[in-house]
């Protein structure tokens, strides 16, 4: 098994399921806002700030993949989260980072793909 | 452990609110479902439960601190390191990335000297920082500079499995396995599954990875709504990314789209997109708003009202409010000054929490409650929009011409769908791509691409393959068009604009095609729809006009008082003409209820001649306007509803009073046309409907019969075989005199026909006429038919009482009666029926009609009385025979009643007590009447009045039996006997009644009553004074088909006659003997048909000969066998016994005869079943056929 960390798992029937725009991994709200995103909170900021959330996750997604495994896991690697933390993630989400967020990967020198495989090359 | 550890994860979380959790790696490993639990409650918030955990938190934070901080400080070592290894991997390749990675660990250093420098709080303060963020490595997006195709899966990688789950379960299912991979993930079996994910475009089916199937189903046994028995499929390595990257068709959402609400009062209206939230989740919507203008509780405070009439309601959405624009003065009106708000200038406002602009709301609302696919905006919905709001609150309904709807947005929106619509030989145009402006027909379509046949100057002829897409319909004004689907389907008209959406707005945008404008057949208006919508059609057809559950020209109840009838929809609301002729405008609300149709046609009114009104009839005013129309409906007898679509006013309908129509077909004139018509509705005392004017009186003591409630007719199927309608098949729904209505069994249609161009349709398929030709035949003596009204047993109005019941007027009271279920022989007199109707258990025999038979012959001295009256009836009569009980009376004169043969019948069936009243009575009726109209076509003594015949009738009968007074019925009924006559013309002898004449004169004054019977006749010969009553027996056409001659068939000597006369086959077998090889007898309908052998000039000849021209031979010489061919003794052998006369004009000599019994024939009880030879006696020559 992998030694990547877990993020929290939300309730099946929770319906403020929301995936993160970023990395697409799926929480509820209440999670992004008490811990933000466990992959890209550094950039995204989604702690502690509704408006963040809002503005970088979305409740409009399809797919969930429950990545068990993502450093074996050719899913994973497909959908590039194989570096991320074990969780829920989303097949396709819909919607682009914020500008300011993109610009910021820009600055880092990070290709933003965004999730909604509208590019794929 | 698992407790504590617990408590110090939970006591964590909420020892700081600001800490994120750390990596919860470490304790993943007793990741227990108690963890999860917990973490669920949590997260529903339960405060309680926190404050309870609070309670334990300082020891538990304490060990748990511990613990953690010293596990993370190594993680993060690892965790750079891991970091750092990636970078590593990646940078001989990534050039771009040096400079990002060069910053992180600026970054990182800059972190941690600076936290070397603080002082002790700041440090403390740091720490706290850089426990906080100490897990937020840096985003490095590391695995985003590789190409998505590198990234295809390998031999290498693990498998994805298919397995199907019960569907909408499909995401709860990879939560499950999610949560089960952690529960497990430390124990001595853990999940060894690498990922699970699911399509919500690939219902019921989920598919995980991992190496072996073995593995999938380890990890999917337990679940919930795995159907792991239905196998777990390899997905192959070439589809295994096209999984992840299928979606759904992407459906834009941009300003301007249409999109329909999903859920709430607002579900399925149309709404405009007039912005959308910068990450799409969100779109803000411009629709009309459903404001409630009469809320419920009116009288309460203004607190409450609103809340009444809350538009957020959910409950009140059973009776959601019509769609209207927002009007301040209205709203205000309603719900006070203070519900509303005014925002800024123009017309901005704010009401229960919702912002009106211009009328319309403004929202936003979430992406996933709105619909995006298949609006197909109609033009109506679309024109609400079009509508402004005037300065004065009025709205101002925009049309289409008024150019305030930009049409490309809904053709952009109805793109989609014009993939649908496209049908092989549809006419298209290209619309974008190299080939824009060729235009063809569709030939084929497959997936997404069309093949059409171009024409044009170039290019005439070629099929070229196009994405359907870039085409659209193509109409021109000219084409005859049907609407395919929208409001208006099912309307037709003919082309009169095209207007392509296109020419304003970007090419881009013109893919569903223009709007075609067309004027409809049915209202004579134009009608714009969307061209994709339409179909070229050649058909003209009956659009609905349905809106809601009314349907044009339904009939409304407005008010308790007002009803009226649809005369034209509008959007959403009726015009309707009330029964005061005046016209309003109804919305589906205010009407109270739609009669049913079927009311409707129960509604009973008269014209001004006291005619029938009915639904559909075409009817005219009588005074005013002389408007015609047909009837729609008819409202309490009184008022009637008609339609005529010449008249421009009110759609063509009107109002008018019942009593002032007067009905345009040429029903009323029929009817006074055809004597005898319609009795049925006009008398009851008639009832019945005797059908000839003769038989009006053929009801009389039937008193059960008297209403004749239903015509025998109606229900019956029957084919209609003359006029327009022909072949047409339906059932007989009302008669009126000869007119039947006919419903149709195609197109629910009632058509009126003439009865004499409808035939019966028999169960077996075939048809025969509807009843007997003379029913409809004025002439009672003409009609061949009108036998069978004899009033004894024919149609309904000749029913005797004694049977009448007995159904089908044309049905003999036989009890033997074969066929007696052919009504349609009605016409035929039961005597002559071919049997059928005849009383006469041999019935073939039935052609002889007793009175023809009887005639004048002389009685058979020899035969014992009993008999003779029994030939007498021919055949028909020849039960009473055998019990003869009667024979002596009848051969009194007196007993004249009883001699009839139908009177003997009834004579022996009183004796026998056998309860013939029922029948009895009919047997006698028939007989009688066959006599009688012999009679009266004699013309003679007869022809005095029925009246005087019919009196003495019933006085003889009178005196016979205890049946009289059945009989007595039936009697005056003989009036109509004369028709009975007439059936047969056929035979030669039609013109014979001239031996009845003559006993006539004997008859005069005595025993007019017997005299009618010409079975009787025979047998009072004597009595009447010798005259030689006999007479020629002629052979009814099908006599060699008489089942009683069977057994004689091939040996019978017939001879060919009377072809010359009818030019029969050049009359070229006239006069040869034939011998008879085999006959048997077809359908009633048909010409019967022998095989015979005939020797023409030496050769012989096998051929078919009607019947009609085989006549037996009559026996000539001593010993001669010979079958007797009617009479009581009918098929009887016998053997002459005297040298006949040979002259030929001696056929009726009597000959001295012996019956040969045959072995098996015990007929006269007298039989000792061995072949001998019976009792001598004596018969007329011409009744027997000469054996060979």
């Amino acid at each position: 098994m992998s030694d990547a960390t877990a993020a929290i798992i939300p309730p099946t029937k929770s319906r403020h399921l929301r995936a993160c725009l970023l990395c697409s991994i799926i929480q509820t709200s209440s999670d992004f806002r008490s811990i933000g995103c466990p992959n890209c909170e550094e950039i995204l900021q989604l702690k502690d700030s509704p408006d963040r959330i809002l503005a970088c996750t979305t409740s409009y997604f399809d797919g969930v993949i429950a990545v068990i495994d993502p450093e074996t896991s050719w899913v994973g690697r497909w959908q590039r989260i194989s570096k991320y933390a074990r969780g829920m993630y989303a097949v396709r989400v819909k919607g682009r980072v914020p500008e300011d967020v993109e610009a910021e990967l820009e600055s880092r020198g990070i290709k933003y793909r965004p999730r909604d495989q509208t590019d794929q090359d | 452990m698992s407790d504590v550890e617990d408590h110090g994860d939970t006591g964590y979380e909420h020892d700081d609110g600001n800490d994120a959790p750390p990596k919860r790696k470490l304790y993943d490993d007793e990741d227990s479902e108690e963890e999860e639990e917990e973490e669920e409650e949590q997260q529903e918030g339960g405060k309680k439960k926190r404050s309870k955990h609070r309670k334990r938190d300082p020891l538990s934070r304490f060990l748990d601190i511990e613990a953690e901080v010293s596990d993370e400080e190594e993680e993060e070592d690892d965790d750079e390191e891991l970091v750092n290894d990636g970078f590593i991997a990646e940078e001989g390749g990534v050039e771009g990335e040096a400079g990002g990675r060069h910053h992180a660990r600026l970054d990182k250093r800059r972190e941690m000297e600076s936290g070397g420098e603080k002082s002790a709080e700041d440090l403390a303060k740091e720490f706290r920082e850089r426990y906080n963020t100490r897990k937020l490595e840096r985003f490095t997006g590391d695995m985003n500079e590789i190409p998505q195709r590198l990234l295809m899966p390998s031999v290498h990688d693990a498998s994805l499995w298919q397995v199907r789950v019960k569907a909408g379960r499909e995401r709860d299912i990879v939560f499950s396995l999610m949560r089960k991979s952690l529960d497990l993930e430390y124990t001595s079996r853990p999940l060894t599954i690498l990922s699970a994910f699911q399509r919500d475009s690939l219902p019921g089916m989920i598919y995980v990875e991992a190496r072996s199937s073995a593995l999938v189903s380890a990890a999917c046994t337990g679940l919930v709504g795995v159907y792991l028995s239905r196998g777990i499929t390899l997905v192959p390595i070439d589809e295994m990314a096209l999984l992840l990257t299928i979606k759904k068709k992407e459906e834009k959402v941009a300003e301007g789209t249409w999109v329909r609400l999903k859920r709430g009062k607002y579900a399925g209206d149309l709404a405009q997109v007039v912005d959308i939230t910068e990450n799409g989740d969100e779109v803000g919507l411009r629709f009309v708003p459903r404001i409630d203008l009469n809320p419920r509780d009116d009288g309460d405070g203004s607190k409450k009202r609103k809340k009444g009439a809350s538009a957020t309601n959910p409950g009140s959405s059973s009776s959601r409010p019509p769609q209207r624009l927002f009007n301040y003065e209205e709203v205000v009106k309603l719900y006070g000054r203070n519900a509303v708000s005014k925002r800024g200038g123009g017309s901005l406002y704010v009401f229960l929490g919702d912002t009106y602009k211009d009328g319309f709301i403004e929202k936003d609302v979430k992406l996933n409650s709105i619909i995006l696919e298949d609006i197909n905006p109609t033009l109506d919905e679309i024109t609400m929009f079009s509508r402004t709001l005037n300065p004065d609150g009025t709205s101002n309904g925009g049309a289409l011409e008024d150019n305030m709807v930009d049409l490309s947005i809904i053709a952009e929106s109805s793109r989609k769908a014009a993939l649908a619509v496209l049908q092989p030989g549809d006419h298209v145009e290209v619309f974008e791509g190299e080939q824009a402006g060729v235009h063809g027909v569709v030939e084929e379509i497959s997936g997404d691409v069309l093949t059409i046949t171009a024409s044009g100057v170039d290019i005439e002829g070629q099929k070229i393959d196009l994405p359907a897409r870039s085409v659209r319909k193509r109409f021109k004004p000219g084409d005859h068009v049907k609407v395919m689907q929208g409001k208006n389907a099912g309307e037709t008209g003919l082309v009169v604009a095209v207007s392509d959406a296109s020419a304003n707005s970007g090419s881009d945008n013109s893919a569903g095609g223009g709007v075609v404008t067309f004027l409809s057949d049915m209202s004579m208006q134009e009608v714009s729809v969307f061209s994709k919508d339409l179909r070229e059609a050649a058909e003209v057809g009956n659009g609905t006009n349905v809106v809601g559950e009314y349907e044009l020209h339904d009939l409304v109840w407005l008010d308790l008082q007002t009803v009226g009838v649809i005369y034209k929809t509008e959007r959403d609301s009726f015009r309707v003409l009330d029964q005061n002729g005046q016209s309003r405008l109804v919305h589906p609300h205010q009407i109270t209820i739609r009669r049913d149709a079927r009311d409707s046609n129960k509604s009973i009114a008269t014209d001004s001649e006291g005619h029938e009104i009915r639904i559909g009839d075409g009817m005219k005013e009588v005074d005013g306007e002389s408007r015609k129309g047909r009837v729609l409906h008819i409202h309490q007898s009184h008022f009637a509803f008609l339609h005529n679509r010449e008249i421009a006013e009110n759609g063509g309908v009107f109002v008018t009073r019942a009593r002032g129509l007067v009905s345009v077909a040429p029903k009323g004139s029929l009817a006074k046309l055809a004597p005898g018509t319609d009795l049925t509705k006009m008398n009851p005392a008639a009832a019945g409907g005797a059908q000839g004017p003769g038989a009006a009186g053929g009801m009389v003591g039937s008193g059960a019969m008297g209403r004749g409630p239903r015509d025998r007719l109606i229900g019956v199927n029957v084919v209609v075989i003359k006029g327009p309608h022909k072949g047409y098949i339906g059932i007989v729904r009302d008669t009126n005199g000869n007119i039947a209505r006919v419903e149709l069994n195609t197109g629910n249609k009632v058509v009126s026909i003439d009865k004499s161009k409808i035939h019966r349709r028999l169960p077996n398929g075939k048809n025969e006429p509807i009843e007997g030709p003379g029913a409809t035949t004025p002439n009672p003596y003409a009609s061949g038919g009108a036998g069978g009204r004899t009033p004894g047993w024919g149609g309904a109005g000749g029913r005797t009482p004694g049977w009448g019941g007995a159904g089908g007027g044309g049905r003999t009271p036989n009890p033997y009666a074969m066929g007696a279920g052919d009504g349609g022989f009605g016409g035929k007199t039961p005597a002559w029926n071919v049997g059928s109707k005849t009383p006469n258990p041999y019935a073939a025999d039935g052609g002889r009609t007793p009175a023809w038979n009887a005639g004048n012959k002389t009685p058979n001295p020899y035969g014992d009385g009993g008999r003779t009256p029994g030939w007498g009836a021919g055949g028909g009569n020849k039960t009473p025979n055998p019990y003869a009980a009667n024979s002596t009376s009848n051969t009194s004169s007196g007993g004249w009643g009883g001699s009839t043969p139908g009177r003997s019948l009834m004579g022996t069936w009183d004796s026998g007590t056998t309860g013939g009243e029922g029948w009895g009575g009919a047997t006698p009726g028939r007989s009688l009447m066959g006599t009688w109209d012999s009679g009266v076509t004699g013309g003679d003594g007869w022809g005095k009045g029925g009246s005087d015949r019919n009196a003495p009738t019933p006085a003889s009968w009178g005196g016979a039996s205890p049946n009289r007074g059945a009989w007595n019925a039936p009697t005056p009924a003989s009036a109509a006997t004369p028709a009975a006559f007439a059936p047969t013309p056929g035979l030669p002898y039609g013109g014979a009644p001239t031996p009845y004449s003559v006993p006539t004169g004997g008859f005069a004054a005595p025993t007019p009553g017997l005299m009618p019977t010409p079975g009787m006749s025979i047998y009072d010969t004597g009595g009447y004074g010798g005259l030689d009553m006999r007479n020629n027996y002629q052979p009814p056409s099908d006599w060699l088909l008489d089942p009683s001659f069977a057994a004689y068939l091939t040996s019978i000597r017939v001879v060919i006659k009377d072809t010359r006369q009818d030019n029969y086959l050049d009359g070229k077998y006239e006069l040869l003997e034939a011998q008879v090889l085999a006959a048997s007898r077809a359908a009633a309908n048909y010409e019967q048909t022998a095989l015979v052998k005939v020797k023409v000039q030496g050769n012989e000849e096998d051929r078919s000969i009607l019947t009609k021209y085989l006549f037996p031979v009559p026996p000539s010489h001593q010993d001669q066998a010979a079958v007797i061919l009617t009479g009581p003794r009918k098929g009887d052998k016998v053997k002459l016994r005297q040298r006949p006369d040979t002259d030929a004009d001696s056929l009726t000599e009597l000959v001295v005869v012996q019956t040969v019994i045959e072995k098996g024939r015990a007929e006269d009880g007298s039989a000792n079943g061995e072949e001998g030879t019976g009792p001598f006696w004596e018969c007329q020559k011409d009744w027997m056929g000469a054996l060979r």
